[in-house]
């Protein structure tokens, strides 16, 4: 074993040893549990970044552990995982910022700290995953660390909330579970295997199995995307603190639901034994559906996090239907996704936080002239909000066009109606925030205000939300740069699904 | 002239005023608003053809100035400048909110106008759109709100049907520059749809009839500056935006072309009916908006149908947007100076006075003037369909008696064409 097998079990353990430390430090050593966060944080990134240039040329990073007779846990960085393992490191980081900001003062921060540093852990580790079942192990994994992050706050909403989410999550991998297994028993292997699947050149008698094994699989994962009508946890979920929240929406919970998906149609069926089953078309309609009720549910919230709750539910099936389009371009606008819709929820989820934490904002109908009072949240709001709607040249811009793109190039325009009918909702249910907060007049007093001196909050809540929506814009802008989301998605489509 | 300082003039033509947005930057810097304009008033100034292509930026975008642009940027520099001059006392403070919304309204603008591609149009009409409600409402009263409301409906929907035309463009040719855009979609079989995408996204940008009730209602309400941008900003590049991701010059649509003309003429004659009437003087500017944009698509509908006359005289709709431009501009300023005249100018010089005695007089010579030849063109119209009316209604006067002829009439002539039809087929 060599040192680059070594480096994707690294990766993992960058963020799973200093979690375990803080979870044993004493409440009151906060300089030594930032230094431990953040250095975990820097390890990661630096790790990640080198397995990124490897990748690009062509080198293979795998880690393969013995866990069972013919099944071994794997490790495997390839264009796909180390797409989502960067997605994960950078906002990590960022998040890590901005929580200890969120929670300075409050209680049970190693606790706190110790479960968020879990939750990336296994998050990195459910996309690394080289096979399916080190995909469930830590898929499962993840729910457990991230129940505790949920309920953090101890109140009945939040108690509430965490039950719900047990209850969705267990179900769906239950129902993960029992797939996986059933599919073991008809293939004897469970290792992803890019161009094609693994169920190339199975028999025909198998395939009333695999269409209910396809069923079992996505809507155990759909679980965790916010399917409809899966998605019930989500905006319950909102209870959570923000940078809980952001971590929930944009990183953690949902994307590795969608990455479980673009999983299950490329590595484990592949998109053109999917689409010769006829599942990728129902799988389509549903990702459309929820787009559209996902935002029209969005509508009608007063609730801030609420309404973005809703909104993750409506983006996060962008991902999987420029999955289930099963077009090279369309896969491109889907994965790609992944980062955008990463880099503007959190954005909006951080501006949020701070809109609570500096003035007691929760609800949209408080907003009124807070640009004035915030502009520089407000502002990154604003990009973030943009990107949503699918204004060139934020990220979300992107997306739409290479979804659209894609949809036409195999013939499915009706996707083309979906998107605009999104964009139309998103900008109905944004639109109005914006003007609210700029456009507006203030009103006397706001419902909690903290004082920050000059600055309209503190550094560490400013500084993530400004960086994220620099972010979003600028993988817009420069958006043919070699490692722009785009080209790397590209990439990932040229390397792992469409061959030439 | 050196090509790297047109580059760079070029690059700083978007980039300066984008700078300036920058509440940190425009506060520190006196008379930032017309700061913001004199790269792109160099550029006007300047002689020669310059471009600039950034491979990097967005799908690969680039800007370029030519005799075309020119006028355009010549009118936009103009009225940007009348408008930052004219611009309230209380939005030239430091701290005033619709400051940003000036700048990057201003950037758009520019952007557009100088963007060599599809996509760059699209974004920087996008950013200029949405900043503009910023300047809209910056008089935060109902009526205001209202209108802006309206604006940004439309605006939403156009850029949605704008997105949708790009798509398709972008699914005929990899390459989105308006030459090769024009070339490929007038042979590409989604022509038709990618045509009415662009006209009605355009149109209601434009506020061209029968999408013009935001052009209305925002005259009615916007304050003066904002008002004069209403024709540089929105109505300006609206049309400009339709000469060129429209597929003009290049095939003859049938049918279509037709649609759009009558569409046109209808426009004009739906605005010139109000005119006449004589509608509030805060709102004639926007009648006449309508009325040349009216004017405008019907010759946008003639050059779909005869792409060799198109080709012709092309080069004379740059000059014409951007005349339009001043010249609405222009009237936007005074008619708003009369209507304001009572409350902002309480002791008027006689020479001013004489002056607004005068404009209005020359309005109302128009309005006569256009009242009287319409007005009798219609007596005319109307007294000659009476005539033929009559000579019908004398016809079936004369049918009447002959009862069976009149109730068989219909069977009769079947039975004569079928005839005729048959013998014709044996000869």
């Amino acid at each position: 074993m060599n040192w680059d097998a070594w480096l994707p079990l690294l990766v993992i353990l960058s963020s799973l040893l200093p979690g375990l430390i803080i979870f044993a430090l004493a409440e009151e050593r906060v300089r030594l549990r930032t230094v431990l966060n953040l250095s975990g944080a820097l390890i990661k990134l630096a790790l990640v970044g080198w397995m990124l240039w490897g990748v690009y040329n062509g080198n293979h990073y795998e880690t393969r552990l013995a866990l069972l007779p013919n099944l071994d846990l794997v490790l495997r960085a390839g264009p796909l995982s180390l797409f989502f393992v960067t997605l994960s490191a950078v906002l990590w980081m960022v998040t890590t910022v901005y929580a200890i900001g969120y929670l300075e003062g409050s209680p049970h921060r190693s606790r706190f700290f110790g479960f968020f540093s879990l939750c990336v852990t296994t998050t990195v580790g459910v996309a690394l995953a080289g096979n399916l079942i080190t995909f469930l192990l830590f898929y499962e994994l993840l729910t457990l660390a991230t129940y505790p992050l949920l309920v953090h706050r101890g109140t009945e909403a939040a108690r509430r909330a965490g039950r719900t989410y047990l209850a969705y999550t267990i179900f769906g991998g239950a129902l993960l579970l029992l797939g996986t297994a059933w599919l073991y028993s008809i293939t004897g292997t469970l290792e992803f295997a890019p161009q094609g699947g693994f169920l190339n050149g199975i028999g025909k008698e198998h395939h009333p199995a695999l269409i209910i094994i396809f069923i079992l699989l996505i809507a155990g994962f759909g679980v965790k995307a916010a399917l409809v009508p899966l998605h019930g946890w989500l905006p319950k979920a909102m209870v959570a603190p923000a940078p809980v929240s952001a971590l929930l929406h944009a990183v953690a919970v949902v994307k590795a639901g969608a990455f479980g998906i673009v999983r299950v149609v490329y590595d484990v069926f592949g998109v053109e034994f999917a689409a010769d089953l006829g599942v990728t078309g129902p799988l389509a309609w549903l990702a459309a559906f929820t787009i559209i009720y996902g935002s029209l549910r969005a509508l009608f919230q007063d609730d801030l996090k609420r309404r973005l709750a809703f909104s993750t539910v409506s983006q996060v099936s962008y991902i999987t239907l420029g999955v289930a389009i099963a077009g090279p371009i369309a896969t491109i606008g889907g994965v790609v996704h992944l980062v955008h819709q990463g880099l503007m929820k959190i954005t909006l989820f951080f501006c949020a936080g701070n809109l609570a934490e500096t003035l007691g904002i929760h609800k949209i109908s408080e907003m009124n002239g807070v640009g004035r009072r915030m502009p520089w949240t407000m502002a990154a709001f604003t990009i973030g909000a943009f990107g949503m709607i699918g204004a060139p040249p934020i990220a979300g811009f992107i997306t739409k066009w290479y979804l659209g793109l894609g949809a036409l190039e195999v013939g499915q325009d009706w996707v083309i109606f979906v998107l605009a009918g999104s964009s139309l909702l998103n900008a109905a249910y944004f639109l109005p925030i914006l003007h609210r907060a700029w456009f507006q007049e203030p009103p006397d007093a706001w419902p909690e205000e903290h004082n920050f001196g000059r600055k309209e909050t503190a550094w560490a809540l400013l500084l993530p939300p400004v960086l994220t929506a620099i972010l979003a814009l600028a993988v817009g802008l420069l958006v043919t740069l070699p490692f722009s989301p785009l080209e790397w998605a590209k990439l990932i489509a040229a390397r792992e699904f469409y061959q030439p | 002239m050196n090509a790297d300082i047109y580059a760079i003039l070029l690059l700083l033509v978007v980039a300066w005023p984008l700078l300036l947005a920058i509440p940190a930057l425009h506060s520190r810097l006196p008379w930032s608003r017309h700061l913001a304009i004199i790269p792109a008033a160099m550029l006007t100034v300047l002689p020669g053809d310059a471009s600039l292509e950034l491979s990097w930026l967005l799908f690969g975008t680039g800007f370029a100035v030519n005799s075309e642009t020119r006028w355009i940027l010549l009118m936009t520099v103009a009225i940007w400048f009348t408008a930052a001059t004219l611009s309230k006392p209380s939005m030239r403070d430091h701290g005033n909110h619709a400051t940003p919304f000036f700048f990057l309204t201003l950037t758009g603008n520019l952007g557009a106008i100088l963007a060599t591609d599809l996509i760059s149009f699209f974004s920087f009409a996008t950013l200029m759109g949405y900043s503009f409600y910023g300047l809209l409402i910056q008089d935060s009263n109902d009526e205001v709100r209202r209108a802006g409301r309206l604006y940004i409906i439309f605006l939403v929907v156009a850029d949605l049907l704008l997105f949708e035309a790009l798509l398709l463009a972008a699914f005929t040719t990899e390459d989105l520059r308006y030459e090769a855009v024009r070339e490929a979609m007038a042979g590409a079989s989604s022509l038709q749809f990618y045509l009415w995408m662009v006209l009605i996204g355009f149109a209601l940008k434009a506020g061209v009839w029968p999408a013009h009730l935001w052009l209305l209602a925002t005259y009615r309400s916007v304050q003066r500056s904002t008002a004069l941008l209403l024709m540089g900003v929105p109505v300006a590049m609206g049309l400009l935006g339709a000469v060129r991701w429209l597929p003009l010059g290049e095939f003859d649509i049938q049918g279509t072309s037709e649609v759009i003309q009558i569409m046109g003429i209808v426009a004009f004659l739906y605005a010139a009916q109000k005119l006449i009437r004589r509608p509030a003087l805060k709102i004639l500017p926007a009648w006449i908006t309508i009325a040349v944009t009216g004017m405008f698509i019907a010759a946008l509908g003639a050059g779909l149908a005869h792409p060799a006359i198109w080709r012709q005289y092309e080069y004379l709709s740059y000059p014409f947007i951007a005349f339009m431009g001043i010249l609405l501009a222009t009237l936007t300023f005074f008619t708003s100076r009369l209507q304001d005249s009572p409350q902002s100018i309480n002791l008027p010089s006689p020479r001013m006075a004489a002056f607004h005695l005068w404009v209005a007089r020359c309005f109302n010579t128009l309005q006569r003037w256009t009242k009287e030849s319409l007005f009798g063109f219609q007596s005319y119209w109307s007294s000659t369909w009476l005539k033929t009316l009559k000579q019908i209604q004398r016809m079936l006067d004369w049918q009447k008696p002959e009862g069976f002829v009149g109730e068989w009439s219909a069977r009769i002539t079947l039975f004569v064409l079928v005839g005729l039809a048959l013998a014709w087929l044996a000869a």
